[in-house]
């Protein structure tokens, strides 16, 4: 009997939503349009050609996922993305903090740096890690100098380098989400910590941290998956040794020319990033609304 | 003479150049309910978080049982505190947050769950432990507020106008589950507040603030019968403030002129005689009679008249055009119309000059 009621109650209900729903795709169609035309047409074509090329089934599948050169790569990308983010939210949450607790003449002037460094030419911040990270640069030179190394330090080339440059441009990306979530908290709640005999650590870890932990799940999110598909850093900074997804891809596209594979190692991170943020708006939807009451 | 409970000696405070508080000192005995009541910027709360310890004072001493609390870090100063603000933690259920400061102390899980139910049974919110401070109105989460700061059994508690954030009924409604809860543990409250109202209601004592200093510590009874400043009278209750010239001091009464050239007597404090002063008298305390016979009183006439079901006010004005405001019973209004002429007249005791 109940099933035969809610299979009444549910067409009526859809109904309703279609009739709304119907009148604003309406609106969207031009964008729609266009969504399709350059996105969605290109990312078919390529997972296409993945089946296609250079013949019909999964051998490019097959290969990508067989081969212990590619899974290495995919070790690396997940590898790098992990520590990357990792690193920048040990960097990124007290910088976060500082900007929501700094009188406002010192905040201003900090989300000015940021954002500066944010806006300038990514190829052009890239190349001045270079210079700085090199064998040579001012970083290895000032440390010789002050006689804290002998020998100068692999900054470049290597995992170090692109740790330090992925982290630089990827702070902005969870600063400014969790910048937003910390200034939302009340800072009398932390008072309130604070009476209650709470001693700093214990603040920080049973009171702000789980308040900013929408802000610190979004923002590391944010930082992993554009980490796992991020190209320019890693091939500069990068060296041979660790080859990264997207220099996978461009090889194989640019070198190559073998599309099929291509299209299967991006569909592969595609789908990679996807799931992600299907964890993403599960997980924030669910914080959202228990803490429906502020 | 034993310590007394909390001694607050001399607090000063300056920022830059601006001085918050000046020469407070007080003394609160165990158990008692002292309400700071000023308006906003008179040091009231400045006060307060010297003792609760998020600001230090400039200069002064704070004792709690003749031991100081200034080198002590908020979080051991075992203070509990109610905000003006809602602060209950948000991720964590209103039983967790009355838990709170027990776990931070690390009490045994069976203590904090009896502790926990006894504090939540003290506020009427049993029922309530598992939602979420969200799900909870704003009376209902100031009460939790308060269950949070009680359940460690902090010798002091502390409220920062905890009520300000609530409507009007919402807040007689707390002000009497605070009378309640002060009666049921005994604890030492510092109130603060800038509502005279609910400071009366409340309150064993209150220390009256003014810009940054104490004007008067007292009873309520006390502060609205014997104000001891112009301030303390405009603040507490309702006021007549008449300019007088005063022309002879002597055993704590004053005689005064009026502009008019009427002589009057009031309490007064040491007064230089010739200077100009103001006479207050309360509204309720003023009596009007028709036909202008007496000579003893104030020549008035009656510009309006309001009947407010227990009593009667009127509006009067005074030979030199100043409206006075007076309150009386209904039955003894009778032959007053507006327009009439009629006689003011007040007790000697009731009046009191000022500077």
């Amino acid at each position: 009997m109940p099933t035969a009621l809610s299979s009444v109650a549910v067409p009526a209900r859809r109904r309703f939503r279609l009739s709304a729903e119907t009148r604003g795709i309406k609106l969207m169609l031009p964008v729609l349009l266009l969504l399709v035309l350059c996105f969605l047409v290109p990312v078919i074509t390529l997972l296409l050609r993945s089946v296609m090329e250079p013949t019909p089934g999964w051998q490019n599948y097959a290969e990508l996922l067989g081969s212990q050169t590619y899974v290495r790569v995919f070790f690396n990308t997940f590898m790098v993305a992990g520590v990357v983010t990792l690193i920048t939210l040990l960097v990124g949450f007290p910088t976060a903090w500082l900007l929501a607790i700094l009188p406002q003449r010192w905040s201003r002037l900090m989300f000015a740096v940021l954002l500066l460094s944010m806006w300038t030419n990514l190829l052009a911040r890239t190349y001045a890690w270079m210079v700085l990270l090199q064998q040579t640069g001012l970083i290895n030179r000032v440390l010789m100098a002050l006689g804290v190394i002998d020998q100068p330090l692999a900054l470049v080339n290597n995992l170090v380098g692109v740790t330090i440059g992925m982290t630089y441009i990827m702070l902005p990306f969870l600063v400014l989400p969790l910048h937003a979530t910390l200034r939302a908290i009340d800072p009398s709640t932390l008072r309130a910590a604070a009476v209650c005999g709470a001693s700093r650590w214990q603040s920080l870890r049973l009171v702000l941290l789980p308040l900013a932990l929408p802000g610190i799940a979004s923002g590391a999110l944010m930082v992993f998956v554009m980490s796992l598909g991020y190209y320019v850093t890693p091939a500069l900074l990068g060296g041979t040794s660790y080859m990264m997804l997207a220099e996978l891809i461009a090889q194989l596209v640019q070198s190559l020319l073998n599309w099929g594979l291509a299209g299967a190692a991006a569909f592969v991170l595609l789908v990679v990033t996807l799931g992600l943020y299907a964890v993403q708006l599960r997980y924030l939807g669910a914080g959202r609304s228990e803490m429906g009451g502020r | 003479m034993t310590t007394p409970f909390l001694q607050i000696r001399g607090l000063r405070k300056t920022y830059d150049q601006v001085v918050a508080i000046d020469q407070v000192s007080l003394d609160i005995k165990q158990g008692e309910f002292m309400t700071f009541l000023g308006p906003s910027g008179s040091g009231k709360s400045t006060t307060l978080y010297i003792v609760a310890g998020f600001q230090e004072p400039t200069e002064g001493q704070v004792l709690l049982n003749g031991k100081s609390l200034l080198d002590v870090a908020p979080n051991k100063r075992n203070i509990g505190m109610v905000f003006q603000r809602y602060t209950l933690f948000p991720h964590l259920t209103v039983g967790e947050n009355v838990a709170f400061p027990l776990r931070v102390r690390r009490r045994p899980e069976s203590e904090v769950k009896a502790k926990v139910a006894k504090m939540l049974e003290l506020v009427h919110l049993a029922e309530y432990r598992d939602r979420l401070p969200g799900q909870l109105s704003g009376g209902q989460q100031q009460r939790v507020a308060i269950a949070r700061a009680l359940a460690y059994d902090p010798p002091l508690l502390l409220m920062d106008e905890p009520l300000s954030a609530l409507d009007k009924k919402l807040r007689e409604e707390i002000q009497f589950e605070l009378r309640r809860i002060h009666q049921e543990t005994g604890v030492t409250i510092l109130y603060v507040t800038h509502d005279q109202e609910e400071a009366l209601r409340l309150s064993d004592r209150i220390a009256v603030f003014s810009q940054g200093r104490i004007e008067q510590v007292g009873t309520g009874e006390e502060l609205y019968e014997h104000p001891s400043s112009r301030f303390v009278a405009g603040f507490i209750g309702n006021s007549n403030f008449l300019p007088v010239k005063v022309e002879q001091m002597g055993g704590g009464r004053a005689r005064a002129i009026f502009p008019n050239g009427q002589a009057v007597e009031g309490d007064a404090r040491a007064f230089a005689a010739g200077s100009e002063g103001t006479l207050m008298v309360r509204p309720e305390k003023m009596r009007i009679r028709p036909h202008a016979a007496s000579a003893r009183g104030l020549a008035v006439t009656v510009r309006d008249m309001t009947y407010l079901g227990d009593s009667m006010h009127f509006a009067v004005q005074t030979p030199w055009e100043q409206e006075l405001a007076v309150r009386m019973a209904v039955g003894d209004g009778q032959g007053l119309c507006i327009g009439s002429s009629a006689v003011l007249e007040w007790d000697a005791q009731h009046g009191h000059v000022f500077a």
